[in-house]
Formats: C-alpha cells, structure tokens, sequence
C-alpha cells in the first residue's frame, strides 16, 4: 500500500495540538486508518494510507481530520475565494489531454517543511487519482515570474495565459533542473524528467504546452519551465492542472487549494475559457470557474445508518457524528415519510459516491471498535462442492494406497510442459492440448498454464533426488488448454495424476496402484496399449475408463527420465478427474 | 543360557583371537547378511561378541588404466625409446623416439608431462634427454596399477594411489566392513554351552493352523531399538490446512462455490466496481492472457448494468467514477487475481441460478499474481472467501461471524481497522492476536459490498464478503518461514513429510 511522509512536529504545529507526543499521535492517526509503518531519516512519520482519502495525502489534510477527530472542527468548511483575474485560455490542445483547470493562491507564508510537503502532495495526487500523470497532472508556478497577456486594454489586471498544442520540434523551453534551451523534444529525449514521462506524449498529435506572454513556462504532462519554479520564497502561486477528464483534475485541485489554505493562503479564482478552437467542450460550458469549491448534497437515511451498524441511535447523536466527520447534516424526511439527513459534503472529499459511504464516516465518527460483535441470526445449511468432495475422496484414496499427494504450481513453462517429457503443443496426446498463455510474464518460468500434471511431478522428483526413495507421489489438480468450444476458450480439467519411482518401479506397479483407485469407485478399466511420447513403446496404454478413453499410463521412458537427472524408474499415469464421477 | 538360532549360529562362525567379517560369518552360520548382522549387533548388545567397524576403499582401474596395464605407462614406453635412441648420452629430435615409441594423439602429450615430472630426463627445444640413473622398473605408479590389476591393491602405497587418483587412472570408493570377535563373557558361555532356544521370530502361517505355536518360545526383540523409517502416504500440509478450514465454515454453514481460474476482467473486477484504469488492473498487475484474449459472451443486459453502475453510479444519489469503461477490456481474459470473480458469478446467477437470502458461501481456490517470487509470496496462491447474505446485515454481524471464525484457529482478540476497498463499504482490515508470539497480526480483509456491486448483479439484499490467503494461516500455524518449500514445484519432499499433522 501507498505511503505518506508527515513530520510530526508539523501536524502539531498544524492541528494546534503541542501537548501531543509522538506515541499519542500514532494511535490517534491509526484511528484514521492511517498505520505508522517506519520512520524517515529525518524523523517523519511514514504513514500507510489507504487510496481513498487523497485529502489526507499531506500534513496539512491529516491535520484536518485530526482536528475533526479531536472535535477541534466541527462541520464542513469551504475556503473562501477571492474573484478571478487571471484566464486559461483552451486552443487547439492534443485531443488526448484536453481538459484543463487552475487556481491562484496569494500570501503564502512557505518555509521548506510547507514546500516538502507541497511536493510531497503533488507526487502523491500524480501517482494515485492522476494515475501517474497520465489522467491528471499538476504544474505549480511562481505567479510573480508569469506575465499574463493584458485581455483589455483599459484594465492591466485582467490577464491571460495560454493552453495549447505545438510542435515538438519547433518550440523551446529550459526544463526544471536544466540548464539550458532545449526543443520539447530534447526534452523528451536527454533531459532525466523528460525521459520518465515521454511515453505520455509519445502517440500525441501534437504536444501539450502552456504559454505566457513571456513564452512556454510549462509541458504538461511531462516537466514545468525553470522560469517559474517555485522556492520557499514564493508567496504567490499559480497552479495549472491538465488530464483527460475535467472532474478528475478539478478535484486534484481542489485538494491542493485546501492544502494551501491551511498554510495561510487566499485562494483566487481563475477563468478557465476554452476557445472555438479546443476539441472538446466540458459538460459544465465553455466558461468554467476554478477551483469548484461546491458542496455536493446527498441524502442518507436514518434507519440506514442502524442498520448497518447495528446500533439504534438518536437524530442529534447522527448529526453530531456527521459534523465531527467534517460534514454537515440536516435532519428531513425522504418521499415515503422516512426520517433521513440531508448530508453537505465538502468538496476534497473525493471519495463519496453513495449514501454508503456517508455511513461508513458516521461508523468511524462513532468507532467502529466500539460496536459490540454478534453472530448473525441466519440460518444456512452448509456443504461442500461435488467436485471437491470427488478430489477429496480420490486424494484420501491415493494417500492410503501409500502416495504423497502434491500441490503444485498451475503455471508453467512450454519448455517443462510439453519439450522435456517429448510431447509436441497441439498434439493429441495426453498434455499435448495448445497452451493458455500470459501475456507479459515476470519469470520465464511461468508462461503458461500447465496442459497437465504429470511434468509437475517429473519436476518435485528431479528436485528431490536427495530424497529418501520410494518417492511414489500423486496429484488431484488442475489443468487448462485452449478449447474454442468453451465460453472463456479455455477448458479447465481436474485431473489425477500420479508416479511411481523406486527401484523397480514397473508398468505392473502403476497398473495395480491405477486398478485399486478405480476399483473404488465402481467403474470398469481397460487399458488398451497405445503409443504416447513420454512413455516406452509397448509399455504404454490409453485409461479407459467405463469405456472412455480419459488418459495414459506407462512406463516412462528413461529419455525423459534421465532428462530430469532421476536415477531411478519411473511409471506413471494421468487421467481426467471426472471419469470416476 | 539359551539364545535364537541365529544367534548361536553366528557366536560359533566367531573366533576370539581373529576378527571376521560379517559376510564370512553369514557364509558359515549359513543366514543371509542381514539376518547375520542383526544377530551379531544383538550379541554385541549382550556383551558376547564385538562388532567392529572399519572402511575400506575399493579402488578400480578406469579403461584408461586397463590399457596401460597391458601396454605399458606412457611415460615408461618413452623412456624406453629414448634409451634405445641414446638419450641417456646426448639428447635426441624428439619426433624421431616419439615415433620408435609407438605413442599417439593424447598418450604423446601424457607420456611428456609425466615423463618430465617423475624425473626421466628433460625435454629442451625439441629435443630430449634420459636420465641414466632412471629406474622405469622402480616406477611406484606402474608398481601400484599393475598391483591392482592383480588385486592386490591393498598393498599399493597411499602416495603411489593418490598420483593414479590424480591421473584419473582409478576409481575410489569407501565401504563399510564390520568384523566380529569373540569377548571373554562370549568365550566363556560358550565352553558352558549355548543350547538353541526353541524360539520363533516370525509367527508363521503353518505355525498358526499347525498348532506348532503351543510348544514354542517367542523369541524376545530389542523392542527398543529403532524401527527402519517408512514414508507413508500422506495429504500434502497446505491441503491439510484448507480442509481443516473447510470444515469449520461447513460446520458454519458456508456452501462452497467453484468456478474458472482463467476469466474474463468483466467477472473478476468490472462487476466489482473496480473502475478500469485503477492500478491494480494496468497490464502489469493483471495477470493477462496472451493465448486465448477474449471470453466470447457476457451475460444480457448484466454488462450494460455494470457499465452504468461505472458510469452514473446506483440510486438517486449515487455517483459514478470518471474512468474510461470499455467492453472490450472488459471481456479480456485473465487468470483472476482474486477469487471474488466466483463471488460475482454467483451473486448474479450465472453460476447457480438467481439465490434467495439467506444464504453462506465460500470457496478456498486459487488466485494469482503476476509478481516476483519471494519467501512469503508466490504467484498462485490459495484465497480462503467467504460470505453471507441476508437481509439487513450490519457491521456487528460481520465482526461476530469473523471472530467466530478465527477463534476456531486460535486467533482471538479480533480488531476491525476501517479500511478501503472498491467494492466493499464499509471495509476493514482485520488484526488478530498470534495464538504463540501475541503479537498483533494482520489476518484478512473484509466488507459489505457496495450497492453499485450488488445492485448490477440483481441483489437487493445485503452481503458481507471477508478474505484472507490460506498460505499467511497455515505460515501462522505452522511457522513455516518460506513458502516455496511448501508449495509448488520446489517444494522439499523432506519438508512435507516431516510437517506436524493439521487436525
């Protein structure tokens, strides 16, 4: 799970909580679900998080919910917001990055630990909601080092900037830790940045870039401009959030806004204006104006909230635990005359899809450990599957005919499959089915789905030559080939698969162990000699079983024995599972 | 004093003064080796006799060796050439004695470089001397090959076999020959006299019906001596583990479900509102198929509600994600990730037709990842999945079904760490004490399902659904530290037949 740095000497200056040590503070952020792993070399906290609350990606949002745990805060708060001055300007951008949105915020008194943190929180948001910049990415800037375009002539505060696409070859810019002119392509290819993040870009028609009057400060989604880099001077900041979707890099901006806030900033707004010339319009207009700091409304119903907690609780016990959980609630009544609550949500709060989810806040508001475990009242008659019960029975029959059952990998490679025990892909014989294939495999050694059992023993026996002998081992297990007749194309296959290796190990051995199993279970074996690849000719037959043909059995031959660095005999035999339904 | 037969027999083939071996003893007692040798360690228990053990090397000749028995050491032919060349006066064009000595190919340069080392004269700008004081009949090589070839090898000096040993000329392996001796108690019982007991080992079938086993005396066995080690049959440890967890959701009254490994996305993440660029789904954590893509239908109408649920969310006030969602992804084929895709299928009715609450379900089957192997993970592992569904089901009835659960295995105070999940809400992450160490360990992850899972899928009920890897149980039972020997084709035969039994 992803991991968030907090320095704790931040988070008590943050949630006005110096009295707290550090030991008091790790239980309280465990109550969020937020686990101390480990500690940094400089002492932070290193947090586990779980991927839904991104508003707590930073100290300045876990300090929040802290202090909505501690009922320092109570309800929702929105920032209030200054009136824009500063357009987005949408022209012609790439088609695959088409969405844009942006903020000012002004007065920022930063220090190192509120920049760290700053950065922390953008690589946070790009690696979780801006699915590693592909969907959304942030570009921050040192607002005094921008000159907008003047919009009108009369009022020099009204200014522009510029969202467009270019091409790679022909515009400039000096990355962040560059030092020199390059063409966004060189960018692409030499500068480290650029390098991490080309294959973003790489099928775009044209790339994206940001320009003031100056010219291009940023190439999203890939690096900003030197320009414009911010330091622990800047006081004012311009943010600039690009993606594939306008919701998702709205809300990663909104986050970020509410961070800033709680560092002391004013948060302006900006116009975000997409021109006749950008490819696609948002749902919400042409005129958009950021960040969209609009609570959202859903209503929850009382009787909901029991339910799922199995608790029975009073109107202003829920509105109480909405309102520590950074909400605000009002007591109604929905159509049918049900007591419900109209919950406000704040808009960080990205996470909340359904009513659902308000109670899971009113649980945690309450705590969950508090809620007293019960068996459930429900009576259910329980068994096992027909097909376990089946591999069960002929395991136990196995094990008492004096087998060691194995439990073997699934996966494989075409190498162990089919070429060590002799038997071609696409053949009829036994195993001989096409492989079920992985497409992009992490080892060699497990490409494919195994076709059947019997090169997983060959495999334990070669590994255990070391071991004491008899090594008489068996397997109820699973096997898949292609099979166009199937829905999913694959046909999976139980099978039981078993060996004998001793010395004198003999093709008798193997039939006698064969005819004790499928005596048990009532069915009549025929074993009429055929020919099969791994075994020896004249000591093979085909598993006929109550007429059908389900498998082989042999000798194996000493080719594929010896392959395996087995100095013993070896007989075996494989069948289908289902042949002693 | 009375002793066993076989006893007797081999206290006479022994001698006091003369150490004889076991296969001597046997010859003239007139028992097979084992049965001579488990009589001999008997009387040594006794005092009677003593049974000494040494280790002798047998040493063979390899092919190589046996031609040089018959032509002569290489080296000892060149010398003999030089010599007859008069080498021994001035040196001599080496073509011309390697030439008279009738050496070729390989043996030229093995007769040079020993030729060199055992000091029959030099070899210098191609040409070669001999040392005349060089005795070829002296040579302790040739002495110790042509000994052994006589098989007299024990006589061969230590140096001389090392040298051969070196040359790959012999092949030495050590057995163990046990002698015996009489003791003094030994000699002594035997001038009194030993009479053969009327003693039986075997109890045989003629003895049975012949009524022979009246009149006899039932030889007394070293009872406490160690019994030859047999390697039974046995259930492999992991499945021992799975069905001792079988058996107590059974006995909770959990129905166990069964279904593909090899599945399309839509079954195991679309339908658990898993929006489709979540990470977990990228092409490298999604354990994709290559061979066969594609599954060839969904169900009608399902997909179409999945979608919505993706797209608008469930209910009037629900949201849905702003992801991208796509059929085709959605019927790629995959080996699923977790085994919640045979939730989904039941929940549906795909699997077993539409189910009525309440119901319990579970299945312990196989899940993967396409990782790296390390100690504690593989890339298959088996998931244990449960859950119930019921009208009305709250967070308490989970908190109980579970505490239940894992008190069977010893795991008792239970905590419920909220948590996140996609498609379940609430969720928790479960911590358990360790029934040994006490400490505080994670055990599972469970949750109610989402309305936008259940409500696609056609149920209006509630269901709570919790997992955990059964190999992290059976690693917390057992203490097992790494998996692989466990598990798969790697795994330590050793190691699974010495594995405590799970009841």
């Amino acid at each position: 799970m992803p991991t968030v740095e907090i320095d704790p000497d931040e988070l008590r200056y943050l949630t006005g909580h110096d009295e707290k040590d550090d030991a008091e503070l790790k239980e309280d952020l465990f109550g969020l679900g937020l686990e101390f792993e480990g500690e940094t070399d400089d002492g932070e906290f290193e947090l586990e998080f779980a991927p839904d609350r991104l508003d707590r990606l930073s100290v300045e949002g876990v300090a929040r919910s802290l202090r909505y745990h501690y009922g320092d805060d109570r309800g929702v708060y929105v920032p209030s917001t200054n009136d824009a001055e500063w357009t987005i300007r949408v022209a012609d951008v790439p088609e695959d990055r088409p969405y844009v949105t942006g903020a000012i915020v002004r007065g920022l008194d930063m220090d190192d630990a509120a920049l760290d943190s700053l950065i922390q929180l953008q690589e946070k948001l790009h690696a979780t909601m801006g699915r590693q910049r592909a969907k959304g990415a942030i570009g921050v800037h040192d607002l005094t080092m921008l000159k907008g375009e003047t919009l009108k002539d009369d009022d020099d505060s009204a200014k522009s900037i510029t969202y467009t696409g270019v091409d790679a070859d022909e515009e400039t810019m000096v990355p962040l830790e560059g030092d020199q002119e390059l063409t966004l392509r060189e960018v692409l290819e030499v500068h480290h940045i650029g390098q991490e993040y080309a294959d973003l870009v790489a099928d775009y028609a044209s790339m994206p870039a940001i320009y003031d009057e100056i010219g291009l400060f940023s190439f999203p989604p890939v690096v900003n401009g030197r320009r414009t880099e911010v330091s622990a001077d800047s006081r004012d900041l311009f943010i600039e959030m690009t993606g594939t979707d306008q919701w998702t890099v709205d809300r990663m901006l909104n986050i970020v806004c509410y961070a800033l806030d709680a560092r002391g900033g004013k948060v302006e707004e900006v116009d975000v204006e997409y021109t006749d010339d950008a490819p696609v319009t948002p749902d919400a207009g042409r005129e958009l104006i950021r960040p969209d700091l609009v609570t959202k409304e859903k209503t929850v119903a009382h009787g909901d909230i029991e339910t799922m907690l199995g608790v029975d609780l009073d109107e202003r016990d829920v509105v109480d635990l909405i309102e520590r959980a950074g909400m605000d609630a009002e007591p109604t009544e929905t159509d049918d005359g049900t007591a419900a609550y109209r919950v406000e949500v704040p808009p960080y709060r990205v996470d909340v899809l359904h009513p659902v989810d308000l109670i899971d806040d009113v649980g945690r508001a309450y705590g969950f450990n508090e809620l007293e475990p019960r068996y459930p009242d429900v009576s259910t008659v329980g068994g096992r599957h027909e097909r376990s019960r089946l591999e069960d029975a002929v395991r136990d029959r196995l094990v008492g005919q004096g087998f060691e059952d194995l439990l073997n990998f699934h996966l494989i490679d075409e190498e162990q499959n089919y070429e060590r025990l002799n038997v071609s892909q696409g053949s009829d014989a036994v195993g001989g089915g096409e492989a079920v294939t992985i497409e992009q495999p992490y080892s060699e050694d497990f490409t494919m789905v195994r076709s059947w059992a019997l090169p997983s023993i060959m495999m334990v026996l070669e590994n255990n030559t070391h071991r004491a002998y008899p090594q008489d081992l068996a397997e109820v297990g699973f096997s898949a080939h292609v099979d166009e007749r199937e829905n999913t194309n694959v046909a999976e296959r139980r099978t039981v698969a078993a060996a004998l290796c001793h010395a004198g190990a003999s093709y008798e051995d193997a039939k006698a162990a064969l005819r004790a199993l499928v005596d048990g279970f009532d069915k009549d074996l025929e074993t009429p000699a055929t020919e099969h690849p791994t075994f020896i000719s004249g000591r093979t037959a085909s598993v006929v079983i109550d007429g059908e043909d389900v498998g082989v059995i042999g000798e194996v031959h000493p080719e594929v024995i010896v392959e395996h660095d087995i100095e013993l005999p070896v007989a075996a035999f494989e069948f289908d599972l289902d042949a002693l339904r | 004093m009375k002793l066993p037969q076989a006893q007797v027999a081999v206290l006479e083939a022994a001698s006091a003064d003369e150490q004889r071996t076991i296969d001597r003893i046997a010859e003239a007692a007139d028992l097979k080796p084992e049965a001579a040798t488990r009589a001999a360690f008997e009387l040594d228990d006794a005092g009677l006799l003593e049974v000494t053990e040494r280790t002798t090397s047998d040493v063979e000749l390899t092919e190589e060796a046996e031609r040089y028995v018959e032509a002569g050491l290489p080296e000892l032919r060149l010398y003999e050439a030089a010599v007859d060349a008069g080498a021994d006066e001035d040196p001599v064009q080496m073509g011309q004695v390697i030439g008279a000595s009738g050496l070729a190919g390989d043996a030229v340069d093995i007769a040079l470089s020993n030729y060199a080392r055992k000091g029959y004269g030099e070899i210098d700008s191609g040409e070669i001397s001999a040392d005349p004081e060089a005795d070829p009949d002296a040579d302790e090589e040739a002495t110790a090959l042509d000994a052994l070839a006589e098989g007299a090898g024990a006589y061969a000096r230590e140096t001389a076999l090392e040298d051969l040993d070196n040359r790959g000329l012999i092949e030495q392996t050590e057995t163990v020959v046990r002698s015996v001796t009489l003791t003094d108690d030994g000699v002594t019982e035997l001038m009194a006299g030993i009479e053969t007991a009327e003693t039986v080992g075997q109890v045989t079938s003629e003895m049975l019906t012949s009524g022979e086993w009246e009149s006899v005396e039932f030889a007394e066995y070293n009872v406490e001596a160690d019994a030859e080690r047999v390697v039974p049959g046995r259930k492999h440890a992991l499945r021992e583990m799975a069905e001792r967890v079988t058996d107590a959701l059974v006995g909770m009254g959990f129905q166990e479900m069964q279904g593909p490994h090899v599945d399309a996305d839509f079954w195991i993440n679309d339908c658990l509102f898993m929006p489709q660029d979540h990470p977990a789904r990228n092409h490298w954590d999604r354990f994709a198929l290559d061979t066969p893509e594609s599954i060839d239908e969904l169900p009608t109408g399902l997909a179409d509600a999945v979608e919505s649920a993706h797209r608008e969310g469930v209910g009037p006030d629900g949201e849905g994600y702003h992801s991208p969602w796509d059929l085709d992804f959605a019927k790629a084929l995959a080996l699923r990730g977790h085994t919640t895709s045979l939730t989904a299928r039941h929940l549906s009715g795909e699997a077993m037709g539409d189910l009525e609450p309440p119901q319990r379900f579970f299945s312990i089957e196989k899940a993967y990842r396409n990782d790296t192997l390390d100690a504690t993970h593989l890339l298959e592992f088996f998931q244990i999945e449960g859950w119930v569904m019921a009208e009305d089901l709250s967070v308490r009835d989970l908190m109980g079904t579970f505490t239940e659960f894992y008190e069977q295995f010893g795991i008792t105070d239970i905590e419920f760490k909220p948590h996140y999940n996609p498609y379940t809400e609430p969720s928790f992450e479960l911590f358990g004490r360790h029934p040994e160490t006490g400490e505080m360990i994670e055990i599972g992850n469970s949750g109610i399902f989402r309305p936008e899972m259940l409500d696609p899928l056609g149920v209006d009920c509630d269901v709570m659904a919790w997992g955990l890897a059964l190999e992290r149980l059976f690693m917390l039972a057992t203490g097992a530290e790494d998996i692989r020997d466990v598990h798969g084709t790697l795994v330590d035969l050793e190691f699974l037949r010495e594995e405590e039994v799970t009841y």
